[in-house]
């Protein structure tokens, strides 16, 4: 399908961007998913707000211990990006090995999450690491947790009128993290996220793209993760890459993986 | 033996342009005044139309004509070259979800998008059949209440055993019919040391190439005009002079690239949708599918095959029965020669002196099946050779052994009456065995797996071919066959250098319009090399014959004393004329040329039928991860045996791509029916292979051992890689996990469960 007729705004300030949006006139960054929707007639926007020339919406900076990811960065940027590599590694590879090489170098990590794919890479690890989104509406601003505001398949917990401003992502001195994920298909069949800060005692687990939300949880030590039972707390979704059943035993195979990668990776 | 321009890999004169985007396809031609085409679907798998509502959406911008059955009753509105069962639109009733209702024409791509969403079609649901069984079953909905004539198609009768007498007369869902055997199967079963008995099940599949199927076609005083993205414009061209009762003269079909076929734009697809809209309109029309419009214009025959055979203890082959039931689709398209070829093709290149073959074509409410590389040999191959592998099991000999012991050899027939087998498939398994087992890895669920194939290929051997020579000794060669991303453009060049004695860079080839290019009966079953490559040598001796005269006349000579050199002729007298100052001097004037024709049919060395054999010979070796099932390629080793490759890069880049076609089918590939509608009729979950899944090592081997009809000793390649690489994964995949899979693809879910079953 070609592309239904629409206006193309675009603002270079958040506030003139806030001015522009209503439930007809949508945010756009990378267009990887919202084009795709337009084009299978699934969403018929009159006018599309271009995200990409404001400033507030980009870059990434370290403030008071909690790494600040822009909204509009793309995933191709932050696998590459020093600052992210340096501290939170986990995040840095989870970003490299996302999708393809157009969805990586045209994609965003507010698109990403504002979308809710179900099958996502990115709010797993997010949820895991316990990271927030800050938002912005007409009415000011909100810090909203990721756990929350990825709240169902395609269903963000955001108004029509608010922006995702950035990602905020605690960081921890001496975190280790691992990811893995299962994927035969274009997307992740099961994403496991085992992260451990042994000095606070500090473990979670976040498994994400087998059921309809990513899911995460904390622990008080590693020993305490059973790879069986979590796969018992997971609600996979039968599809063509696997069925319910098949999909609870990888994900135990992946969490196991997952924490025997863990133990490769020193603080 | 002193060739100088064939079996040279030589570059391929598209590849820069292909490479940098600017060669042009049939999506970038435009004609003068041309409008849009979208088309009206079906969204029911099988109903009655009760009425098509056409007022708001003729009444929106833009649109020029929304056209329906009733628009073209006056036409002979049907296609199909063996059973004329295909509707351009819908008449009546729709018999698949995603078929072409109506046409809607209007200035604009997006002005004809958004009318087709004001077409009301009101439809009363019919009973469907989605599959064989319900197809077959006592009283089943019909999916076609009638029957039609046979076109007659000369080459169908010949190439397949249709038994005119046990046709059904009363109305089925069976499509087509074939049998084939000889022998007296079940005596031979009782005299057996062992049956061995399975049933396999081949996916349905897309053959994917990437550029979906489009035509502009232009209809103007009764003349019909279309450029489109036929594999096969002949056959195209012969479908619409039907539909419209022009002269073949009056229609012209042209084929730009094509950016793949694999079969599937074998025979004619959405040529008579944007003919008849130009028909209506008197404007050219122009037609793009999306993928997802494709997947349902044509997909892949999905079978269940039954194979029995019985074997002497030493595993001599007894006897073998088959039993092949295809899901066609909702129309006949090729498939009834795809079920005649996987008759032919599914007991393989042994000695079975006892056979009995039964295939039936279905008709189902599923988007129509037709050719897709290999012409039911994938689908009979799989049957066949995971069959000899587990009697090989339970006979407690190699999978090497027991085709040792049954392979035929050189100059034997497989199909009585036909042409014997002219190559030296025995020779090619050692090559396979060999390096399969050089590279083995000990390590646990590993196995290895290959497998043989034979196909009679070639298709009908009517072939034309002209070469014009220019003043400056230039060479235009013509053929009526499609450069589909093969490299045929390149290897028809080699030759045509290689017959006159001509630089390569001289010689330019013009392909596939019927209205300028000479009669090509179709681009497929690997034919080209072989057969317009024969004629393209008749037509390379016929201009030097007709130069040599012309140079005897410039010599005052006998033309018998002219002769031949590298490009030029020379005279008794040792005096060389270049073959430009040949046609220079004979007309006079620094102007004319001169053509030479080439013509084949069924005669001499092509007499016999199938023109050749396209032995398929592969290997793989599989790891699989225990947890997840999931099956890694190891190794891939082929063998091509060609008899001589004229351009050996072109060769591996077939067999490559074939084989690689083959893993698609044998591990991740197939299409699924959710009721009414595919699952996953789009690119992102019809999973094909990808980068990443290339086997770790792959090991491409050329036979050349001269033994073909084609020019310097070839045969053909193209399909044959596919054929054997189902069972072949299938056989390494069971001796990895110690249990038979009974149906591809093998994906890591099957495989998981396989391992996991008692
Ligand atoms: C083929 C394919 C494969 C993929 N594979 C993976 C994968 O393996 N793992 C994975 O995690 N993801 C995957 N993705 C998803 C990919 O990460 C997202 O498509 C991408 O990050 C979305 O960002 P975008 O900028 O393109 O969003 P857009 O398409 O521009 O927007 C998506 C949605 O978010 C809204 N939006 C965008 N930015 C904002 C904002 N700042 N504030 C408010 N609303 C906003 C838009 O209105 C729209 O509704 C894949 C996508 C595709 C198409």
């Amino acid at each position: 399908m070609t592309l239904p007729p629409f206006a193309l705004l675009r603002p270079t300030t958040l506030d003139d961007a806030l001015r522009e949006l209503s439930e007809d006139s949508v945010p756009y960054c990378g267009g990887t998913e919202l084009l795709l929707a337009m084009r299978a007639g699934l969403h018929r926007p009159a006018a599309l707000v271009d995200l990409k020339r404001i400033r507030e919406l980009s870059g990434v900076r370290v403030e008071d211990g909690v790494l600040v990811i822009g909204a509009t960065e793309r995933h191709a940027d932050l696998a590459a990006h020093p600052v992210v590599r340096e501290r939170l590694p986990v995040f840095a590879r989870m970003e490299k090995h996302i999708g393809n090489a157009r969805v990586r170098t045209q994609g965003s990590i507010g698109g990403n999450l504002c979308f809710a794919e179900p099958k996502s890479d990115v709010a797993t690890v997010l949820m895991a690491l316990e990271a927030s989104v800050t938002l912005a509406g007409p009415g000011g601003r909100r810090t909203v947790p990721v756990e929350e505001f990825v709240a169902g398949p395609y269903y963000a917990e955001k108004e029509p009128d608010e922006l995702l401003v950035d990602v905020r992502v605690p960081l921890r001195d001496g975190l280790r993290g691992a990811y893995v994920k299962f994927q035969t298909m274009e997307r992740p069949t099961v994403g496991v996220a085992v992260l451990a800060d042994d000095a606070a005692g500090w473990y979670r687990l976040g498994v994400g793209a087998v059921g309809e939300v990513p899911l995460a949880w904390s622990f008080g030590s590693l020993g305490e993760i059973d790879a069986d039972e979590v796969a018992g707390w997971v609600d996979p979704t039968p599809d063509l890459s696997g069925s319910e059943e098949y999909k609870r035993h990888v994900t135990a195979v992946y969490v196991r993986r997952a924490l025997a990668r863990l133990e490769q990776v020193s603080a | 033996m002193g060739e100088n321009v064939v079996g040279r890999s030589v570059r391929r004169p598209d590849l820069v342009e292909k490479v940098t985007g600017a060669a042009q396809y049939c999506v970038d031609v435009t004609m003068p005044g041309m409008a849009h085409a979208k088309v009206v679907r079906s969204d029911r798998a099988h109903a009655r139309i009760t009425g098509i509502d056409v007022a708001e959406a003729l009444a929106g911008p833009g649109v020029v004509a929304v056209v329906t059955a009733d628009d073209i009753a006056s036409l002979h509105a049907r296609f199909g070259h063996i059973i004329a069962d295909h509707w351009i639109l819908a008449t009546g009733k729709v018999r698949y979800y995603g078929e072409p209702v109506a046409v809607v024409v209007a200035e604009t791509v997006a002005a004809a998008a958004d009318a087709v969403e004001l077409v009301r079609v009101s439809y009363e649901d019919l009973p469907a059949v989605m599959d064989v069984d319900a197809a077959l079953a006592d009283g089943a909905p019909l999916v076609h209440e009638q029957s039609y004539e046979a076109t007659g198609d000369e080459s169908f009768k010949n190439l397949s055993h249709v038994d005119e007498e046990t046709a059904e007369p009363a109305l089925t869902n069976l499509a087509h019919e074939v049998t084939l055997g000889w022998g007296d199967v079940d005596a031979a079963f009782a005299e057996s040391a062992a049956v061995v008995e399975n049933t396999v099940h081949f996916p349905m599949l897309y053959a994917y190439a990437m550029e979906p199927y489009n035509a502009v076609a232009s209809y103007h005083e009764g003349a019909l005009s279309v450029v489109s993205t036929a594999q096969h414009p002949y056959m195209v061209r012969d479908d619409l002079a039907r539909v419209f009762g022009l002269p073949l003269a009056r229609v012209r079909v042209t084929s730009p690239y094509l950016g793949g076929g694999y079969g599937s734009k074998s025979y004619t697809k959405v040529e008579p949708l944007a003919s008849v809209a130009s028909w209506v309109t008197g404007r050219p029309v122009k037609l793009t599918l999306s993928v997802e419009e494709a997947i349902y214009t044509t997909r892949v025959d999905s079978a269940r095959i039954h194979v029995k055979s019985g074997f002497a203890a030493d595993g001599t082959i007894l006897a073998r029965d088959f039993d092949i039931v295809m899901d066609s689709g909702a129309y006949a398209d090729n498939s009834p020669l795809v079920m005649a070829k996987a008759v032919n093709r599914c007991f393989g290149p042994y000695r079975v002196p006892n056979l009995r073959v039964r295939g039936r074509s279905v008709y189902t409410n599923t988007a129509p099946a037709s050719s897709y590389r290999g012409f039911g040999a994938p689908q009979g191959n799989l049957a066949g050779e995971t069959n000899l592998d587990r009697a090989a099991e339970r006979l407690g000999i190699s999978g090497a052994d027991i085709r040792r012991r049954n392979l035929v050899r050189k100059g034997e027939e497989i199909l009585p009456g036909k042409r014997g087998i002219d190559a030296d498939i025995p020779a090619d398994l050692e090559m396979v065995v060999e390096s399969l087992e050089r590279d083995r890895k000990d390590v646990p669920y590993y196995g290895i797996g290959f497998g043989c194939s034979a196909s009679d290929a070639g298709a009908y051997p009517i072939s034309t071919a002209q070469v014009r020579i220019q003043i400056d000794g230039s060479v235009l060669v013509l053929s009526g066959s499609t450069e589909m991303g093969q490299g045929s453009r390149s290897l028809l060049a080699q030759v045509a250098a290689e017959e006159l004695g001509v630089d390569l860079s001289v010689v330019t080839v013009v392909q596939s319009d019927t209205s300028v290019t000479p009669y090509e009966r179709t681009t497929g079953a690997s034919r080209t090399t072989t057969l317009v490559g024969l004629a393209l040598q008749r037509a390379c001796a016929d201009a030097r014959a007709r130069l040599r005269d012309m140079a005897a006349e410039l010599f005052e000579c006998a033309p018998g004393e002219v002769r031949d050199l590298p490009g030029a002729v020379a005279g008794p007298d040792g005096r060389e004329l270049s073959f430009g100052a040949v046609v220079r001097q004979w007309f006079g004037g620094s102007a004319g040329e001169v053509t030479g024709v080439g013509l084949l049919r069924r005669d001499g060395a092509t007499q016999k039928m199938p023109p050749f054999w396209e032995v398929g010979m592969v290997g793989v070796a599989v790891e699989i991860d225990p947890e997840t099932g999931v099956v890694a390629v190891d190794q891939l080793v082929t063998v091509a045996d060609v008899g001589f490759a004229i351009n050996p890069r072109a060769v591996e880049g077939q067999d490559l791509g074939a084989a690689t076609q083959g893993l698609g089918g044998a591990l991740y590939e197939e299409l699924v029916y959710d009721g009414a509608q595919l699952a996953n009729a789009n690119v992102v979950d019809y999973r094909v292979p990808r980068m990443k899944d290339l086997p770790r090592k792959i090991d491409l081997m050329i036979a050349e051992r001269r033994d073909g009809v084609g020019p310097y000793g070839a045969k053909g390649a193209g399909e044959g890689t596919l054929n054997p690489i189902g069972g072949a994964v299938a056989a390494a995949v069971a001796r990895a996990v110690g249990r038979w899979p009974d149906r591809l693809p093998l994906t890591p879910e099957r495989v998981w469960r396989l391992m996991s079953s008692d």
